[in-house]
């Protein structure tokens, strides 16, 4: 029996000068189970290479709550990458 | 103390902040004070002139996280209301693009927490703002919001 690795679906947002770099603000994803945050932004690192330049400046969101890059996703999760904050 | 933050008000919006408006939605009768914050679009940013700004929000995140400094406020200085609205979408020069009131029974506490809330919401509310100048446009710095300890040391 081949052993599939299974998958969840999540949606994926990009904010700012992340959104602009990949000119993709919002995408559902389909990820292996157990993929922790930082295995998600190398992912869209590998399709927008330009991407891993800025994973020192910027921060990761699990359903609209900053989260630590080695924190495993679920199925339906929201998950963001936020370059530095500017508002005011 | 109690935090009653359904007296409270938050909001992203497209048109002109109405400042009085919100001013008055802080004033009660049992308060003493009202301190506000009024940001609004600077004429230059690091000694290029600007001409326009936009702003950008992650904005189901962003109301969850202004309600969350209004907790915080609430939680630290002895306030009663608390009124946040920030405007998204192009600002021209001297729109205002954030505004803050705070009312309290005395004007220390309101002075301490409308600080408070204002420094709070640039480190760590999902807004950002891109300038644009004569010759091209660029994101502005902005700070990097704080990020909870990696999962393997959280219990």
């Amino acid at each position: 029996m081949p052993s599939v690795m299974p998958s969840i679906r999540v949606k994926v947002l990009f904010f700012g000068r992340l959104r602009e770099l990949t000119g993709l603000a919002e995408e559902a994803g389909e990820l292996p189970e157990g993929a922790t945050l930082a295995q998600v932004f190398e992912r869209y690192a590998e399709r927008y290479p330009k991407l891993a330049g800025f994973r020192n400046s910027m921060v990761v969101s699990r359903n609209q709550e900053f989260a630590a890059w080695d924190t495993r996703v679920a199925a339906g999760d929201e998950i963001a990458f936020l370059p530095p904050v500017s508002g005011g | 103390m109690t935090a009653n933050l359904q007296e409270d008000k938050f909001e992203l919006v497209r048109e002109a902040i109405d400042a009085e408006a919100l001013v008055r939605h802080v004033r009660a009768g049992q308060d003493g004070a009202i301190v506000t914050f009024d940001g609004f679009v600077r004429n230059e940013s690091h000694g290029r002139k600007t001409s326009y700004l936009e702003y950008e929000a992650y904005e189901s995140m962003a109301l969850g996280k202004m309600k969350e400094i209004a907790a915080q406020i609430h939680e630290k200085f002895a306030i009663h209301r608390v009124a946040i609205v920030h405007r998204l979408g192009r600002l021209e020069i001297g729109e205002t693009s954030v505004f803050i009131a705070v009312s309290a029974p005395h004007r220390g506490a309101a002075f301490d927490a409308c600080r408070f809330a204002i420094d709070t919401l640039k480190r760590t509310v999902p807004i950002w703002k891109k300038e644009y100048f004569a010759d091209g446009a660029v994101w502005a710095d902005g700070e990097l919001p704080p990020t909870p300890p990696s999962a393997k040391s959280a219990s």
